[in-house]
C-alpha cells in the first residue's frame, strides 16, 4: 500500500487577534552552531570546541582562532606575544580599507591576521607565528609582512627555532603591489634564518594558497600539514575556470601535496605538540652527542678473511630472498624517534627510498634507505626497491638538509636497480642520479652506506658515494644484474648463475677489490626474527664510525671521501 | 501563548500519536524522519517532512544540530520528543530554548537533575519521599562499598550513576558476592558510560513496579493521575501495563499519589511526568527515579482518567494552566496495554524487522490500537522493536483480561515474527490472573 498524498492535512483553527510579530519563530543564535567545511553539517559550537575543533561527525577540521592554535601546541602560560599593535599605512589610499581594518579589530580581538611570539613546546623554546583566517582571510598585507619578518630576524638574532602555521587566501588586494613585496621580504628574512643554521617548520592549515604558499609557506626545512587542508598556488575555482576542465577529487589537499612531494608529514592535530617537539629536540645544538654506549653492547667482529666460498649465484638468491630484512627492518631495529619525511619539493613522494630523522644511541642522524617491502602490497608500493628519480631527489634533500645541521647520514642501499621506465627518463633518472654522485662527495657531513640486499648498479650507488661502504655477507654490488650481464655479454640471460661466477659480486670480492671496507658476517637464511644478529654488531661498528668520522673537520672529511673515489 | 506548528522529533507510533492530538488541536505538524524512515506513517501522515540523516540514529533521531536545522526550516514554535531518543536530553531542552523553541518537556535543568540518581535520590529523600536505603556518596572501590552493603544490610544492588537500561547493574546477596558483583558492575559501567561512579542499595525483593503518572503546570499546579502496574517486565522491558493496580488500597493510592505530587513539586518540575515506586508486598513503597517525559504506556491512565496527556502536555508547554484538578481525577475502570513487538520469543526475542506482507488488527467498543505499522510497511533493523500497543478497557480487570485475551486472539501480523502469541500465553497464566505479579514474573513464569 502506497500512502503518498493520501492524509488530508491539519485543518487550521482560526485564531482572533493573533499577529505575525507574536512569536519571532524558531531561530539559531549567532555562534551556537559551527558548519563543517568538509562534510557541510551543522555542529554545535561547543562540542566543536571540546572535540579539539575536529568534526565529530566526518573527522574534517575547522579552522583555528590564532591564540586557540597558540594554546593547543604550547606549553601552558609560555606564550609572549611580540609585535603587537603595527597598522596598515593604506599604500593605495584603498577607500573604505582602514575602516574594515578596524572593524575587523574589534570583531575578532585580533591584531592583525597574524600573530607572532615565542613559546615552549614540550619544554622547547621557539619563535611561533600563527595565521588567522578571520582576518582578511589572512591574507598578506604589509602588517602580516612585517610581523612575519620582525618575527624571523628576532628568532635569526636569538638563535631560537620558528614555526609558522599558515592560513591565508593569498595577497591583500587592498594593499596592491605592497602586498606583493611582502612575499620577497619574508623569503629574504628566512633565507636568512635558515644561513644562520637555523630550523624552520611550516604547518600548512586550511587554506594556505596564493602568496603565502610561494613565499613563506613552502620554504620550512620540513613542512607538516593538517589533514585535509587546501594548499595551492592558484585557487581551485580559478583554476577550473581557466582550464575549463572539472578538477579530480582531493586536488590541492594535503594528501595531494604528499604525493606531489611538497609535504614531509601529514600530521592530525592531536598529535602535532608531540611531532613539534620532537623535531625541535632533534635539532638541539646540545642534544647532538652520542650517549654512553649501552651495557653489554657487541664488540666489533672481525672481519671475516676467508669467507667460505660459497657460490656467487647462491649469494645473489640470499640477497634476493623475499624474507630477508627490509630497510625499514634495519631502520626500527637501530633507530629511535623516527621521524619520516616524505617528498622531493619537485615532483612526488617516491617510495623506494624511506627518508627520515632519527637519533642513533641519542645522537640524531638521517637515515635514507632503499625499500623493497615486506609483501606484495608493499612491494607494489615500493616499486620493488626500484627509486625513480623523486627518490634519489629525495634522498638528496635530506643530504641538504642533514649537512645544515651537522647531523651525519646513513643509508642503506637495496635495489635490483634504479627503475627502468618511461617515466623515470622523463624526470631525468640519469641526471637524478649524477646529482647525488656530485653532491655527496662534497657533503659536508659523515655519510656511511651499507649494502644490506642487493646493490644494483648506479641506481645503488646513488646512495653509495660515503666516507665508507659496508656489505653484509649475503649483499651483493654490481654493475648490473647477472642476468642483465649475461644479456649483454653473451647475449643469454639465462647464463645468468655464470655470469654471478665472474662477476666479482659477493662482500667478500668486493672487500678484495677494495670497494668496500667491511663486510658483516650474518647468520644463514637471515630473517626479522634473527636480525638483532646483524644489527648488534652493526651498531657497535655504526658507533665506531660516528665517533671516528664525527671528530673529522668538515674540508679533512670531503677530502678524504674524494680520495676514496680516487683510487678506484 | 497557543503553539501553531509542532516538530515531532521521534518516530513510529509515539510520533503518530502526537501527529494525531495535533490535528485534533488544529495544530500543524512537521514530522523528522531517517532514510529509512522515508516510507514510515509518521512521515506521510504530518502536514510536513523533513529527512534529518541516515538510518542509524546517532545520524538522524540523535543528532540535535539536524533536528534544530528542521525547525528552523519550517517555522515550527515547538518540538515534541516522544520517548527515548532526545527526550530526556537535557543538553537538547536547553538547544531548543536557546533557539526559541518550545521543548514540550519539562526544563533543562530539571531534566538533568532528575537525570542524575544520586541527586533526584536526594531531593526525594529531602521531601519526605521514602527511598530505598543506600549509600550516601558515590563509591569508587570495592572495599569501601563492602562496608557500606554490610551497614544497609544484603541483599544489595550496585548501581552506575550514569546506568540505565539494566548496564552497570548487580546485585549480591551475601557478603562473599560482592566483591564480584561491584567488580563487574563498575567494569560495565566503565565500558558503556565512560565513568565507574558506583552507588550501593538495599535490593528490594519480589516487588511491583508500580508509577505514578504527574501533570504539573508553569504555575505550581501539580496532580497525579493514579498508578500504573508495570511489573510484567522481560530484561527490564516493560510488556503489559496495567491500571489501576490490584496491589493498591484506596488509601495507599492516596499515600503514594501525595508522594508523587511531593516528589514533583520538590524536583520543580513542570508538564507530564512519571514516579517510579517499587512496592513490597508488604505494602512499604520506595521511590526509585523519575522519567521526565510520556511515557510509552501512558493510554492506560488516560482510559481510567479521560484524560488526554499528549494534548495536556501541549497545554501546559504553550503556558495554560492544568485543565483539572486533583478532585476531578477518578479511576474509572480498568484498562491494560500489551506492547506488541517485532521479535522472535523462540529464538531469545531476538528482532525481527521486515516487510508487514498482510495485517489485520482487532477493533470495537474497549479497544484501541496506537501502531505505525500498515499492510505493506517495511519495519527497519536500526530502532526499537515495538511496532504496536494493544490497549482495552473494561469496567473491571476479570473484564479487561477477557477482553485482551479476545483482542489479542484476533491481531494478525504476517511478514515478521511477533511477541503476541508469548503475551496471549502470559493473559491466561493464572498468577497473572489473580493478579499474582511482581517484576520477577517472566523469570518465574
Amino acid at each position: 500500500m502506497k500512502l503518498d498524498n493520501v492524509f488530508k492535512k491539519t485543518r487550521l483553527l482560526k485564531r482572533k487577534g493573533q499577529t505575525a510579530a507574536e512569536n519571532r519563530g524558531p531561530e539559531v543564535p549567532e555562534g551556537l552552531v559551527r558548519k563543517c567545511n568538509m562534510c557541510k553539517g551543522a555542529i554545535i559550537a561547543e562540542d566543536v570546541k571540546k572535540g579539539g575543533y575536529i568534526c565529530p561527525r566526518c573527522g574534517g577540521y575547522f579552522r583555528m582562532h590564532a591564540y586557540r592554535r597558540i594554546e593547543s601546541v604550547a606549553d601552558p602560560g609560555t606564550f609572549e606575544e611580540w609585535d603587537r599593535g603595527l597598522s596598515t599605512k593604506n599604500p593605495l589610499q584603498y577607500r573604505g580599507y582602514p575602516e574594515k581594518v578596524a572593524a575587523l579589530k574589534e570583531r575578532t580581538g585580533l591584531d592583525e591576521a597574524v600573530t607572532t611570539g615565542k613559546v615552549r613546546i614540550e619544554g622547547e623554546e621557539a619563535a611561533l607565528a600563527v595565521c588567522d583566517g578571520r582576518f582578511f582571510m589572512a591574507s598578506m598585507g604589509e602588517v602580516v609582512g612585517e610581523k612575519i619578518t620582525r618575527a624571523v630576524e628576532r628568532a635569526t638574532k636569538e638563535r631560537l627555532p620558528l614555526i609558522i602555521f599558515t592560513c591565508s587566501g593569498g595577497a591583500r588586494m587592498q594593499e596592491g603591489i605592497v602586498s606583493l613585496m611582502q612575499m620577497a621580504k619574508t623569503s629574504a628574512a628566512i633565507r636568512r634564518h635558515s644561513d644562520a643554521g637555523l630550523l624552520y617548520i611550516t604547518v600548512l592549515t586550511d587554506p594556505t594558497t596564493g602568496g603565502v604558499t610561494a613565499s613563506f609557506a613552502m620554504l620550512g626545512d620540513i613542512i607538516l600539514a593538517e589533514p585535509g587542508a587546501l594548499i595551492g598556488f592558484a585557487g581551485p575555482r580559478v583554476i577550473s575556470q581557466t582550464i575549463g576542465q572539472r578538477l579530480p577529487k582531493g586536488f590541492q589537499r594535503s594528501e595531494f601535496l604528499l604525493e606531489h612531494g611538497f609535504v614531509d608529514q601529514i600530521v592530525e592535530r592531536p598529535r602535532m605538540k608531540e611531532v613539534l617537539g620532537r623535531l625541535l629536540k632533534l635539532h638541539r645544538d646540545d642534544q647532538r652527542a652520542l650517549t654512553a654506549a649501552p651495557e653489554g653492547m657487541r664488540q666489533s667482529l672481525k672481519i671475516p678473511t676467508g669467507m667460505d666460498r660459497a657460490r656467487a649465484w647462491d649469494r645473489v638468491l640470499a640477497s634476493r630472498r623475499k624474507d630477508r630484512p627490509v630497510g625499514m627492518d634495519h631502520i626500527g631495529a637501530l633507530f629511535t624517534d623516527i621521524t619520516e619525511l616524505h617528498g622531493d619539493r619537485y615532483y612526488g613522494d617516491d617510495q623506494a627510498i624511506v627518508g627520515c630523522i632519527a637519533r642513533f644511541q641519542g645522537m640524531p642522524v638521517t637515515v635514507i634507505a632503499q625499500e623493497k617491502g615486506r609483501d606484495t602490497k608493499e612491494n607494489i608500493r615500493c616499486n620493488f626497491g626500484m627509486p625513480s628519480p623523486d627518490g634519489y631527489r629525495k634522498a638528496l634533500r635530506l643530504m641538504k638538509q642533514a649537512e645544515k645541521f651537522h647531523r651525519p647520514v646513513i643509508c642503506f642501499v637495496d635495489t635490483p636497480g634504479a627503475f627502468c621506465g618511461v617515466e623515470a627518463e622523463e624526470r631525468g633518472q640519469g641526471e637524478a642520479i649524477a646529482r647525488n654522485l656530485y653532491e655527496m662527495s662534497a657533503l659536508k657531513t659523515p655519510i656511511l652506506s651499507i649494502v644490506i640486499g642487493e646493490g644494483g648498479s648506479g641506481g645503488a650507488l646513488a646512495l653509495g658515494v660515503a666516507d665508507e661502504v659496508w656489505m653484509l655477507e649475503n649483499s651483493i654490488y654490481s654493475i648490473l644484474s647477472p642476468e642483465g650481464f649475461a644479456s649483454i655479454l653473451w647475449k643469454d640471460s639465462t647464463k645468468a648463475q655464470e655470469a654471478a661466477e665472474v662477476m666479482r659480486l659477493t662482500a667478500g670480492d668486493l672487500y678484495a677489490l677494495g670497494v668496500v671496507d667491511r663486510v658483516l658476517a650474518e647468520p644463514s637464511g637471515l630473517t626479522v626474527e634473527d636480525i638483532q644478529a646483524v644489527t648488534e654488531p652493526l651498531a657497535a661498528w655504526i658507533r665506531e664510525f660516528l665517533e671516528q668520522y664525527g671528530e673529522m673537520d668538515a674540508d679533512a672529511l670531503v677530502a678524504h671521501r674524494y680520495e676514496r673515489f680516487r683510487r678506484m | 501563548m497557543m503553539i501553531k506548528k509542532v516538530l515531532i522529533a521521534n518516530r513510529g507510533e509515539i510520533a503518530v500519536r502526537i501527529i494525531r492530538a495535533c490535528r485534533e488541536m488544529r495544530i500543524q505538524t512537521v514530522a523528522v524522519y531517517s532514510e529509512a524512515d522515508r516510507e514510515a506513517l509518521h512521515t506521510k501522515l504530518a502536514d510536513e517532512a523533513v529527512c534529518i540523516g541516515p538510518a542509524p540514529s546517532k545520524d538522524s533521531y540523535l543528532s540535535m544540530e539536524q533536528i534544530i536545522s528542521a525547525t528552523v526550516v519550517t517555522g515550527a514554535d515547538a518540538i515534541h520528543p516522544g520517548f527515548g531518543f532526545l527526550s530526556e536530553n537535557s543538553r537538547f531542552a536547553k538547544l531548543c530554548r536557546e533557539c526559541n523553541i518550545t521543548f514540550i518537556g519539562p526544563d533543562a535543568e530539571v531534566i538533568a537533575r532528575l537525570g542524575n540518581k544520586q541527586e533526584a535520590r536526594n531531593t526525594m529523600a529531602a521531601a519526605g519521599v521514602p527511598v530505598i536505603p543506600g549509600s550516601e556518596d558515590a563509591v569508587y572501590d570495592a572495599q569501601t562499598g563492602k562496608e557500606i552493603a554490610r551497614a544497609i544490610g544484603y541483599p544489595v544492588i550496585v548501581k552506575a550513576a550514569l546506568g540505565g537500561g539494566g548496564k552497570g547493574m548487580r546485585t549480591a546477596f551475601c557478603e562473599e558476592e560482592f566483591e564480584q558483583s561491584f567488580q563487574t558492575a563498575q567494569t560495565e559501567a566503565l565500558n558503556a558510560f565512560g565513568d565507574g561512579t558506583m552507588y550501593i542499595e538495599h535490593f528490594v525483593l519480589d516487588p511491583r513496579h508500580i508509577e505514578f503518572q504527574i501533570l504539573a503546570d508553569n504555575f505550581g499546579n501539580v496532580i497525579h493521575l493514579g498508578e500504573r502496574d508495570c511489573s510484567i517486565q522481560r530484561n527490564h522491558q516493560k510488556m503489559i501495563e496495567e491500571s489501576p493496580s490490584v496491589a493498591l488500597s484506596e488509601e495507599l493510592r492516596e499515600e503514594m499519589g501525595k508522594a508523587a505530587v511531593r516528589a514533583a513539586k520538590a524536583a520543580g518540575y513542570m508538564n507530564a511526568g512519571t514516579i517510579e515506586f517499587l512496592l513490597e508486598p508488604s505494602g512499604r513503597y520506595h521511590f526509585m527515579e523519575m522519567n521526565t517525559r510520556i511515557q510509552v504506556e501512558h493510554p492506560v491512565t488516560e482510559w481510567v482518567t479521560g484524560i488526554d496527556l499528549i494534548k495536556e502536555q501541549i497545554r501546559i508547554a504553550s503556558g495554560q494552566k492544568l485543565s483539572y484538578k486533583q478532585e476531578d481525577v477518578h479511576l474509572s475502570g480498568h484498562a491494560i496495554e500489551c506492547r506488541i513487538n517485532a521479535e522472535d520469543p523462540a529464538h531469545g526475542f531476538c528482532p525481527s524487522p521486515g516487510t508487514i506482507t498482510d495485517m489485520y488488527l482487532p477493533g470495537g467498543k474497549g479497544i484501541r490500537i496506537d501502531s505505525a505499522i500498515y499492510s505493506g510497511c517495511t519495519i527497519p533493523p536500526y530502532y526499537d522493536s515495538m511496532v504496536a500497543k494493544l490497549i482495552v478497557w473494561a469496567r473491571n480487570r476479570g473484564e479487561a483480561i477477557r477482553k485482551m485475551q479476545s483482542a489479542l486472539g484476533e491481531v494478525i501480523i504476517e511478514g515478521i515474527k511477533t511477541n503476541v502469541d508469548y503475551q496471549y500465553e502470559i493473559l491466561n497464566h493464572p498468577d497473572y490472573l489473580s493478579g499474582n505479579i511482581d517484576i520477577g514474573f517472566i523469570e518465574k513464569m
